[in-house]
């Protein structure tokens, strides 16, 4: 059932890398991408969220003499993030331009980033999801250094770079973990039950070596410095495509292989990495703050963002964990509707600086359907409640005060300053006065619409429903937990049915 | 009456006015809009889309100074009698007392058939009223609170309002209006000049109502003009209403009341209150110039200096009035704006389909329309008042075509107010450029 999430678009990707018509390739991939999110409603259908453990699974020996399964499953992390793959996928493809040039090329590229990220989501295998993991390292690679802005070389350069070196980090403290360990099966199950067993200096190695490496996917503080190129310099729907899904596989893998495998270490760390996350949330926010380009600013929003996810594994209590799997969620609509919004204010005036734009709310000259929703995504970046991004902070923060509440109550800070450069950002840019000599923009056509009026859709639902959000992970998050925090109450009683 | 289509024989060197080509081309007899095809199309077009609304404007303004007068529950002062609705017009009709539109002297008929049906379907007129659906008298209102509110622009009819005579007519309406209401007569001995304020108010009703009863067939002839092929230049149009000012510059202002089926004269015809100089300058001065920062979404900030002391000062008039309806200068433009929309002709709705955003911001273009059509007005004020008051324009003397050239300076020197940091805040250089729109 999952192996239809990954070779669907892999197979896809296939055909639509060999169409000799160019036009085809769109209308192949959007009927794929929204072939996927049925079938990821039908996932959703089957997945019990009574269970906490892993379903829906599937195995076929690979080449089991290096341990390598083809063994997939998911849980209800997987499961959140699989179904926000599929989403995402559909946005990228819809928002990307007609007239992109390369089509074949770049719609197989896009089909073959979310074939691969669905495999590393549902991979229960550690180098079944290295191999994934990997998978999308070159297909990004040219998704920004060919269609991406003025400085894109050096972005999608630098992009590899870095994720090169996570990558390597992540295979060599996978490896390691499996040799050291004795075993010759790298499924999750065999693992976690050996690492255990290992001295502590190896665990401490293997678990910084792994913290790096997602770290750097992720990104976190101060290993992020080529998420602002990337973001900035990659295309709209790549933007979009790497904020919204692809940097997940970071905080994932946190998760996954952090609070999962390394149990014991993960709660003696968990001081210094409540302190790190907390560092990339005001890092994140003061910086987006001094930004004059608003594309750069969301991008350092999301640094900041990210911050609250590591709260939460630090923390590691059921309701933390359940903030951060939702915050991840959160994070990947709300992060995809303000790139899209962003490309589209850039396609319309040609610039994205702060000091130029005006007046955008404007109702027949300005773009008001845009700057209406850009201001329901700032509003839901800052964690405004009735939208998706309050649910996920507030159960992030619900559940790291029990057990960090000076470290909680800075992040609640963080949402603050996140408010402060929302409306500096919507203040200048949607609102005032159109100048009277340049104000001939271009009409947003409903189909420049659509991918931002579908996510605000999912942002007010999820956070009017948020059962919809936490229902899959709670269970999950349940069993992940390392802190029984006595006061921590259910996540079901917090929230309204 | 004079024209000013002649060009100047004797010649000035060129004028170093910031603004020198208008110069040049209002001593030529020309208008401040430069002369297209395209600008006259505009300026003829939206002339006749604010013709059949002004129809309706200036038959409601003397039907609020002339009968609701000071009601103060006036909830139907925008739903105007037949009467009114019927009212001959002075300037159009078989009846004219100077017949400057060939058409009928009621109100027009493409204002009757909105009326009746708006722009959704028949329906009583409260609920066309309450749909928005409607002729909005709000702008009309407006108009006719800069005049008042900007007192003291010349003229004998302001002061008028200060005399005891006109205090002593004004209490003889208000007393009567009020009779047999004990309590409107208690309030009335209580606070006299509010009541008199109110009667002031009404009289600016009346004269904004006469100075509209004149242009509307005047826009209404130049537009059928125009479609005949007699008015081919924009210095046609400008001269038409050059001439028609001259023509009917006498025409009396007054503000009657008619209370119980008497008629009370508060300001009477025999005092020889003249269209020109106290209505048509002083519209001029409070509309096109003054009129008051706009309450929009940006307000101007009066502690910061952004606002001038002195009234006289104030640079709010649709010559200023920016295009976008986000608060900034000019009486609010978007209820013309859509007032104006129900009746462009055809010509007019093709033009703007090719531009911008086509129908997405007609509002918008059709605005700009209107600021360049007001330019042209402007320019035959100026026109008029260096006829009446300087030289011709062909005249052989040097000094005098000088005195013309000063005038003219002096009148674009007001779109310049560097001492306000509005340099560019008057549209006239945007408007000589056909891409403002």
């Amino acid at each position: 059932m999952l192996s239809v999430l990954i070779f669907g678009p892999l197979v896809a990707g296939l055909v639509v890398f060999l169409l000799r018509d160019g036009r085809q390739a769109k209308t192949l991939a959007l009927v794929l991408a929204g072939l996927m999110v049925v079938w990821m409603g039908v996932v959703l259908a089957r997945f019990d969220v009574a269970v906490p453990g892993i379903q829906l699974t599937e195995f076929m020996p690979w080449l089991p003499n290096l341990g390598l399964n083809y063994h997939l499953g998911c849980d209800g992390l997987s499961v959140s993030l699989l179904a926000l793959n599929a989403i995402i996928t559909w946005i990228v493809v819809y928002s990307t331009p007609v007239g992109v040039v390369r089509p074949q090329l770049y719609y197989g590229l896009v089909l073959w980033v979310s074939g691969g990220l669905a495999g590393a989501f549902a991979a229960q295998n550690a180098l079944l999801f290295a191999l994934f993991y990997d998978l999308e390292l070159i297909p990004i690679y040219f998704l920004i250094g060919i269609w991406g802005g003025a400085r894109k070389e050096y972005a999608a350069l630098k992009f590899l770079l870095y994720t090169a070196v996570s990558g390597i980090l992540l295979l060599g403290g996978i490896l390691a973990l499996g040799w050291l360990s004795g075993q010759a099966d790298f499924d999750y199950g065999h693992i976690r039950g050996t690492v255990a067993g290992l001295p502590l200096a190896v665990q401490w190695t293997l678990l910084l070596t792994l913290l790096l490496g997602f770290g750097i996917k992720t990104p976190l503080v101060p290993l992020h410095t080529w998420l602002p190129d990337a973001y900035v310099e990659a295309s709209p729907p790549i933007a979009i495509l790497l904020g919204g899904i692809l940097a997940k596989l970071g905080t994932y893998g946190l998760v996954r292989f952090g609070v999962q495998l390394f149990p014991d270490l993960w709660l003696q760390l968990s001081p210094g990495l409540a302190v790190w996350g907390t560092a990339g949330v005001l890092f994140g926010a003061l910086t987006a703050i001094a930004q004059k380009d608003i594309k750069r600013m969301v991008a350092y929003s999301s640094i900041g963002h990210m911050g609250y996810v590591m709260l939460g594994c630090a923390t590691a209590t059921p309701l933390s964990l359940v903030g951060a799997i939702s915050q991840m969620v959160s994070h990947g609509l709300i992060l995809a509707i303000l790139f899209h919004l962003v490309g589209v204010v850039e396609a319309k005036v040609g610039t994205r600086e702060l000091d130029v734009l005006n007046g955008l709310m404007n109702p027949l000259r300005g773009l008001p359907t845009v700057s209406s929703l850009l201001v329901l995504g700032g509003m839901a970046s800052a964690g405004i409640p009735g939208m998706v991004g309050f649910v996920a902070e507030f159960l992030v923060f619900q559940g790291s005060y029990q057990v960090f509440p000076l470290l909680t109550l800075l992040c609640v800070l963080g949402t603050g300053l996140t408010a402060v450069y929302f409306v500096i950002l919507l203040n200048r840019t949607c609102f005032g006065k159109l100048d009277n000599r340049t104000a001939y923009y271009p009409p947003v056509w409903a189909a420049e619409k659509i991918p931002a009026l579908v996510l605000a859709g999912l942002i007010l639902f999820l956070g009017i429903q948020p059962h919809w959000l936490v229902q899959w992970s709670e269970q999950t998050a349940q069993s992940l937990s390392l802190t029984t925090v006595a006061v921590a109450p259910q996540v079901s009683r917090l929230l309204p049915e | 009456m004079t024209t000013a289509t002649l060009e100047p024989r004797t010649k000035l060197p060129p004028s170093q006015h910031e603004f020198a080509e208008v110069v040049h081309r209002l001593e030529a007899g020309g208008a401040m809009v430069p002369d297209t095809p395209e600008n006259l199309m505009q300026i003829v077009g939206i002339w006749y889309a604010y013709a059949v609304p002004m129809d309706f404007y200036w038959r409601d303004l003397l039907y609020i100074g002339e009968q609701v007068f000071l009601n103060p529950l006036a909830f139907r002062k925008f739903f105007i009698s037949e009467e009114y609705l019927n009212r001959h017009n002075h300037y159009a009709g078989d009846d004219a007392d100077l017949r400057i539109w060939r058409g009928e002297a009621t109100a027009h008929p493409e204002l009757l058939k909105f009326i009746r049906q708006g722009e959704t379907r028949p329906l009583p007129r409260w609920l066309h009223h309450l749909w928005h659906d409607r002729i909005n008298m709000e702008f009309a209102e407006e108009c006719m609170r800069a005049m008042l509110w900007h007192r003291g622009m010349g003229g004998q009819f302001d002061p008028y309002l200060d005399s005891e005579e006109y205090k002593q007519n004004a209490d003889r309406a208000i007393r009567a209006y009020f009779q047999g209401n004990p309590l409107m007569l208690g309030l009335y001995r209580l606070f006299p000049e509010m009541f008199l304020e109110q009667c002031r108010q009404a009289s600016y009703y009346a004269n904004l109502g006469l100075f509209w009863e004149i242009m509307a067939p005047v826009f209404f002839e130049i537009h059928d003009q125009y479609l005949e092929g007699k008015i081919a230049t924009v210095k046609d149009a400008m001269n038409f209403i050059v001439n028609g000012i001259f023509a009917i510059a006498g025409r009396p202002i007054y503000h009657h009341v008619y209370i119980r089926g008497e008629c009370y004269e508060v300001i009477p015809k025999s005092k020889g209150f003249m269209w020109l100089y106290e209505a048509a300058l002083p519209y001029v001065e409070a509309v096109f110039y003054r009129t008051s920062p706009f309450r929009g979404t940006k307000s101007y900030n009066a502690q910061a200096g952004m606002v001038p002391d002195k009234q006289e000062d104030f640079h709010y008039g649709v010559l200023y009035a920016d295009k976008f309806p986000v608060g900034t200068a000019g009486i609010p433009p978007t209820l013309l704006a859509q007032d104006m929309f129900h009746f462009l002709p055809d010509y007019l709705l093709d033009y703007y389909r090719k531009h911008c955003r086509k129908e997405g911001d007609m509002l918008i273009q059709l605005a700009i329309s209107f600021q360049r059509s007001m330019y042209c007005v402007t320019s035959a004020v100026f026109q008029a008042l260096r006829a009446a008051l300087l030289y011709p324009l062909d005249d052989p003397n040097p000094r005098h075509l000088l005195a013309n050239r000063r005038f003219f300076e002096a009148q674009l020197d007001r779109f310049c107010r560097p001492e306000y940091g509005i340099r560019d805040a008057a549209r006239l250089s945007y408007i000589q450029t056909p891409d403002y729109r």
